[in-house]
């Protein structure tokens, strides 16, 4: 779609080089991947291929890593041989929103304290009511359950709770990791098309999926992942042929 | 028998020992350390209580914020040590464990060192009155050390509840990874946490020397009982503390009076076992209606 004017807007993102696993396991190979600011951006491919790692190299959590990860032109990756998430907290800072998969929720807080806890910058602290009432907007089943513990919800409800506390933040990147997962069909495809519904400006979004059909034609590209490598790039449209052939 | 004074004896205690439960398990869930160094902090603040009322004054405020701020001291020196050099090396629960026991160890020889080992008794805080409730005397020591942990541990659960340094604790205490993500720094949540059951550690100290003295072991046994109300209560919970707290409070007080005091601790452990037996994750596995993960 718009892969045009990639030359004229700044990188989000940009990865080179990136190696990084767990323990003696090496998942990610050498891999460089540039995300230009209000892309969203497909990552498709089989378990098991290192979309999650990539993820989590992002933010710090894999095991051990090494290359460079540029957010925003800083700096967050650095060679790292132990100490998972020791400095997520400040590449989250810097502007990550990561969304993980299976939902890394805090089981006892209520649906809003959930929320407010997404709101990590003064700014965003101060501004938490207004912040709350556009999540509801995007997802209105959750202004019932505000004041419910995390833990009694269902899977398409943490879901939501989970993307909205991505939302709370300012941030630049979105990293959402399989958000149909473990969903039934239908729940799946309403969080999916929330998401797309998120408005973006000069921020950007890699969404992780396996169900290439849920992306189809409203995400900018779609790049394909393949034993800790990325395997091609393509519109949306061309993609999905290509998914079906194999 | 007197009943009055079981149940004030065992409100008393509870007070004290739900205080040192609470930043027990506070401090477990949010961190998974499990403070071993708790009694040494414990004492450590007790003499911090004691020289402000020899050097500074004899004043109550005085030697309470004394021994407070001892505490939180204690607690920034273990978080130094114990908790920001290896929190996130392997094994670090184990590891954590013997650098506390360590340190409370070395702590208390160096209390024996420099303090000598006779024991130093603090100024009456509350003064030397009695009150009568509904027909029963209550002294004021006890009135007082009931409410001053009362007043204090509100006071600490409503600015969890209401600010956002409490959220991150709360969030850290649920789930340590998941804060990571949402911009919390398990280093600085891990010092003000450190330095909050530390504070709680002082209290108590200050709160239990009005019935015992200041000693350089002195904060062994409370930390086995504020350690084992935790247990009871679920470690992580604070309601759950809370009401192991009362329940051990009540043994205490009964057990002392109707068996004598050298029994207290079989009893209460007898009541462990037999919690831990029917509800293995302690009270609060009966309060908790949140699926776990």
């Amino acid at each position: 779609m718009n892969v045009s004017d990639h030359g004229v807007r700044p990188a989000v993102l940009d990865v080179k080089g990136l190696s990084a696993g767990w323990g003696p396991m090496r998942v990610i190979h050498d891999l460089d991947l540039t995300v230009f600011a209000g892309e969203r951006i497909g990552l498709v491919g089989l378990n098991g291929h290192g979309k999650s790692t990539l993820f989590q190299a992002i933010a710090g959590l894999t095991g051990w890593q090494r290359g460079s990860i540029k957010l925003n032109g800083e700096e967050v990756g650095r060679t790292r041989s132990q100490g998972p998430g020791r400095y997520t907290h400040l590449i989250v800072r810097r502007g990550l929103a990561f969304i993980p998969q299976g939902d890394e929720i805090f089981h006892g807080l209520t649906v809003e304290e959930h929320l407010d806890s997404g709101a990590f910058t003064k700014r965003a602290w101060s501004e938490r009511g207004i912040r709350k009432t556009k999540i509801l907007l995007i997802f209105p089943p959750l202004e019932k359950l505000m004041k419910t513990a995390v833990g009694r919800l269902s899977g398409g409800e943490r879901r939501m709770v989970s993307i909205g506390r991505g939302l709370m933040s300012d941030a630049e990147l979105f990293l959402v990791d399989e958000p149909s997962l473990g969903l039934a069909p239908k729940i799946g495809k309403a969080v999916v098309e929330a998401l797309m519904a998120v408005e973006l400006g000069g921020s950007a979004m890699v969404i992780a999926e396996q169900n290439v059909a849920l992306l189809e034609g409203s995400v900018d590209r779609i790049i394909g992942m393949h034993a800790g490598k990325l395997k091609g790039e393509a519109s949306a449209s061309r993609a999905m042929s290509a998914e079906r052939e194999r | 028998m007197n009943w009055g004074f079981i149940i004030t004896n065992a409100i008393t205690l509870a007070c004290i020992y739900g205080t040192l439960a609470i930043g027990i398990s506070v401090t477990w869930s949010s961190l998974g350390l499990i403070n071993m160094a708790y009694g040494f902090i414990f004492a450590l603040s007790g003499y911090g209580a004691w020289l402000a009322s020899v050097y500074i004054a004899p004043n109550p405020a005085v030697v309470m914020v004394a021994g407070i701020l001892t505490g939180a001291a204690g607690g920034l020196i273990v978080c130094l040590l114990a908790f920001i050099p290896i929190h996130d090396k392997p094994n670090f629960q184990l590891r954590a464990l013997i650098a506390t026991l360590a340190i409370s160890l070395v702590g208390n020889q160096i209390l024996l060192w420099w303090f000598g080992p006779r024991a130093k008794s603090l100024p009456r805080l509350f003064g030397n009155w009695n009150a009568d409730i509904f027909g029963i005397v209550v002294t004021s020591d006890k009135l007082g050390a009931s409410l001053s942990a009362i007043v204090l541990l509100t006071m600490i659960l409503l600015w969890m509840r209401s600010s956002r340094r409490g959220l991150e604790i709360r969030a850290m205490m649920m789930n340590p990874h998941a804060a990571s993500i949402v911009g919390i720094g398990v280093r600085r949540t891990g010092i003000y946490v450190m330095a909050l059951t530390g504070s709680l550690a002082g209290l108590a100290s200050v709160l239990l020397a009005q019935t015992y003295y200041v000693a350089p072991f002195s904060g062994i046994t409370p930390m086995i009982k504020g350690l084992s109300i935790a247990l009871v209560g679920g470690l992580g919970s604070i309601p759950g503390a809370i009401i192991g707290a009362i329940m051990l409070g009540v043994n205490e007080a009964l057990t002392s009076s109707l068996l004598g005091g050298q029994y207290v601790l079989i009893t209460q452990f007898l009541l462990i076992i037999i919690v831990l037996l029917i509800r293995p994750r302690g009270i609060s596995g009966i309060l908790d209606k949140a699926r776990e993960a």
